[in-house]
């Protein structure tokens, strides 16, 4: 066979092809790729265009937390994607890479805080039960602008306020934590406004620092002199006013609280500034003790027993307290071979209102010793006599003896007069005193003028004869019961023995009566006695409505 | 294989694409118009190498996304989770359901990468007018446009996935953007076979052709 259709008669006569003009260009089919190009070319843009920041969050535990599912939440809005989770070189620490969206970079700071959500039950709030279902998830505070970063450390207790929450953050400083936890609430007339944010121990150890938040319309009730006090719990005071049992609402006798308010006695004070400093006190009572800046102290030495006298009892003034008891110690004084009690007061001067001028010059102490010259003492008093609480009462004693304070020493020293039972013991002591001072010689010789005119009467001749007279008539009375003896005795012996018989007899029938009888006479009494009630309340019935006794008593009562 | 064949370039004939005319070549190389149904005449698959060319690269292009992008969005009660083809077959390898994976794996990953692969090859053996083992390369061919629909498998899955899946909060899957390129990838590649003329293959021997 040849290759040429030449050699091919019957490929001959095959008809000629016709052509049409046509320009040539390039293939359409080149648009393809570029449109591949141009969607992937696209896809590329956005992924880098839309890449944000990766970051590295470290925590203590990955609890809940998946490679490749944990997200990055704020506000439940997703942010992010963990992409790993490694433990650090020291194994003491996971480390989170994660990968955030574009937007992110703008508020990544070193302000920003990561933490985990899981699902928390606690005593006062439920929350994240979402987790449950989806898993745990990582949320996100921006926190305030600060240095980017892209390092963070994770918050192993979720934040109880996120920074864009309005309203205020004020710094408490207290002498101890009491029973307060974080997201324990703050209360303002009972009344839930904000909670507690964090809560530290001092550098030294010597008092913890407690942050709260107070919500937006809240946080403006929060002046410079607002008081600020513990809630928690259930607050027990025994004093020398009795037992107190004070808690602020059922939720802090569960799980502690703040509460504060505003002395309403003082002018409006500008709000409190942002992490404003406050002090923050053991218990309602005590906020308003401290109002009073100017504090003097004063030691009371006593001779008596001081027992029932406690650090904090009350100091009063004509029982309105204007301090406390400091300190009670027990001194031996050498030299005078004595006991004394030294007790170390604070009182708050202004608690006194003055009215009237006092003379510009005249100066604290002298005023003291001008009070104390008329009389002002202090005196151990019993503040309840059931607990035996003693307190110290400043009064005008004006029979006391003189005295001066004594102003050397640390503290000066104020007098005191006798407690209330020594007082006793020294009243009996004058009991005696006058028993003493009594005329008993002057009474002795009375008494003796007495016994001689007796005397003298005895010794009358009016009474010898008297004497005589009555002997006879007593010789004569003797006969008489002689007589008597021999002639009334028998029948008297016979009386008596009837009279014993019928003795007998009385008792047998008191006895029948007792067995037959008492039962009755027993109903008999109930019977009367309830007669009598019923007289009783018939009686009532009538004082109360005279008018029964005419229209009879009243079906209907009406008052 | 160089043996003594005839072949209508050869003999100055060319045949309708559509109706199988067997017409003279004529004088002129291009618009040619088939005098019995009008369809262009074509010695050969017109501009076949460069078609070709351009959907293997567009399939390539495409391929990446197919291959990045999740094509399956599961979610499981509210904790949605994105498949890749590739995470889809390590998870199955992971379950201990690796025919399922490997299915997946041969028919999503392998084919078309195989089918690109394959394409490019037969390009290149053409344009360097290669006489290489011809007859394997046809087969080669063969089987890239054979075995080329089957990577649509996994469409179909997901199709199928998406379509079943409905269990309201429980689980619901949403095909992904993935899948999208994934299927244009699949198409392109069909395309990519199709342009391309097995008979360039031959070509070799002779001289002259368009």
């Amino acid at each position: 066979m040849s290759n040429s259709k030449k050699d091919r008669p019957e490929l001959k006569g095959l008809p000629e092809p016709e052509f049409r003009k046509k320009k040539r260009r390039i293939s359409i089919v080149w648009l393809v790729p570029l449109l591949a190009l141009a969607v992937g070319g696209w896809l590329v843009y956005k992924a880098i265009s839309e890449k944000g920041p990766t970051i590295t969050i470290t925590f203590k535990a990955a609890t809940g937390l998946e490679a490749g599912k944990t997200k990055i939440k704020y506000k439940d809005v997703e942010l992010g994607l963990v992409d790993s989770i490694e433990l650090d070189d020291k194994l003491s620490q996971v480390i989170l890479k994660a990968e955030l969206v574009k937007k992110a970079e703008n508020f990544l700071s070193e302000n920003t805080r990561f933490w985990v959500v899981r699902a928390q039950v606690a005593a006062g709030s439920v929350s994240g039960l979402g987790t449950l279902f989806s898993g745990a998830y990582i949320g996100l505070d921006p926190g305030k602008p600060g240095r980017p970063t892209t390092h963070f450390k994770g918050l192993e207790i979720p934040p109880v306020v996120t920074t864009d929450q309005p309203g205020s953050h004020f710094v408490l400083r207290a002498a101890s934590l009491g029973s307060l936890h974080i997201g324990d609430p703050v209360y303002f007339r009972r009344i839930e406004v904000g909670q507690v944010v964090s809560h530290k121990l001092d550098q030294d150890g010597q008092a913890v620092t407690v942050e709260v938040f107070i919500n937006d319309p809240h946080h403006e009730l929060v002046r410079k002199n607002t008081r600020f006090w513990n809630a928690s719990g259930l607050d027990v005071s025994i004093g020398a006013d009795g037992i107190r049992v004070d808690t602020e609402s059922f939720v802090t006798l569960m799980i502690g609280g703040i509460a504060f308010d505003t002395p309403v006695e003082q002018e409006a004070v500008e709000p409190a500034a942002e992490n404003h400093v406050f002090k923050l006190y053991k218990n309602r009572e005590s906020i308003s003790e401290k109002t009073y800046v100017r504090k003097t102290r004063w030691m009371l030495n006593f001779d008596g027993g001081v027992r029932g006298l406690n650090t904090g009892a009350p100091v009063e003034l004509q029982g309105i307290q204007i301090g406390h008891v400091l300190d009670v110690n027990l001194e031996f004084d050498i030299d005078k071979e004595a006991f004394t009690i030294p007790v170390l007061v604070e009182i708050e001067p202004d608690r006194i209102k003055a009215i009237g001028d006092f003379p510009e010059s005249a100066e604290r102490p002298r005023i003291m010793d001008h009070l104390v010259g008329k009389g002002l003492r202090a005196q151990l008093k019993t503040g309840s006599l059931i607990t035996g609480q003693l307190l110290v009462a400043l009064d005008m004693h004006p029979e006391a003896p003189p005295a001066n304070i004594n102003w050397e020493g640390l503290y000066p020293e104020f007098p005191t007069v006798p407690t209330s039972m020594e007082e006793i013991t020294t009243s009996l002591a004058q009991l005696l005193n006058k028993f003493e001072k009594l005329p008993i010689e002057q009474i002795g010789n009375d008494l003796r003028d007495t016994v001689s005119g007796a005397k003298r009467l005895m010794n009358s001749p009016d009474l010898q004869k008297s004497i005589t007279a009555l002997n006879e008539t007593l010789n004569q009375a003797q006969k008489f019961v002689a007589a008597l003896n021999t002639s009334i005795a028998p029948e008297l012996k016979s009386a008596v023995s009837n009279l014993n018989s019928a003795l007998i007899q009385a008792q047998k029938l008191a006895k029948s009566l007792n067995s037959d009888v008492a039962p009755q006479a027993d109903r008999t009494l109930k019977e009367l006695q309830s007669a009598a009630r019923s007289i009783k309340v018939w009686a009532e019935y009538l004082e109360r409505h005279p008018e029964a006794l005419i229209r009879g008593k009243g079906k209907s009562k009406r008052r | 294989m160089n043996r003594d064949l005839t072949t209508a370039q050869a003999a100055g004939l060319i045949s309708c694409h559509s109706c199988h005319l067997l017409c003279e070549r004529g004088k002129q190389s291009w618009d040619r118009i088939c005098p019995r149904c009008g369809a262009s005449l074509h010695d050969r698959k017109p501009n076949s190498i460069a078609r070709t060319w351009a959907l293997v690269l567009a399939a390539i292009i495409l391929y990446i996304p197919a291959n990045v992008l999740p094509i399956t969005v599961v979610i499981s009660l509210g904790k949605a989770q994105a498949d890749t083809i590739m995470s889809g077959v390590i998870y199955f390898l992971h379950t201990g359901m690796w025919p399922i994976g490997l299915i997946i794996f041969l028919a999503s990953i392998f084919i078309p990468m195989l089918k690109l692969l394959a394409l490019i090859f037969l390009l290149i053996s053409v344009q360097r007018k290669s006489n290489w083992r011809q007859q394997d390369r046809a087969r080669l061919y063969r089987i890239v446009e054979i075995i080329g629909r089957w990577s649509m498998v996994d469409i179909f899955v997901v199709t199928i996935l998406v379509a079943l899946v409905h269990l309201g909060g429980l689980a619901t899957i949403h095909a992904g953007p993935g899948v999208l390129f994934f299927g244009a990838v699949v198409v392109i590649t069909i395309f990519a076979a199709m342009s391309f003329d097995p008979r360039l293959i031959w070509d070799t021997e002779e001289v002259s052709h368009e």
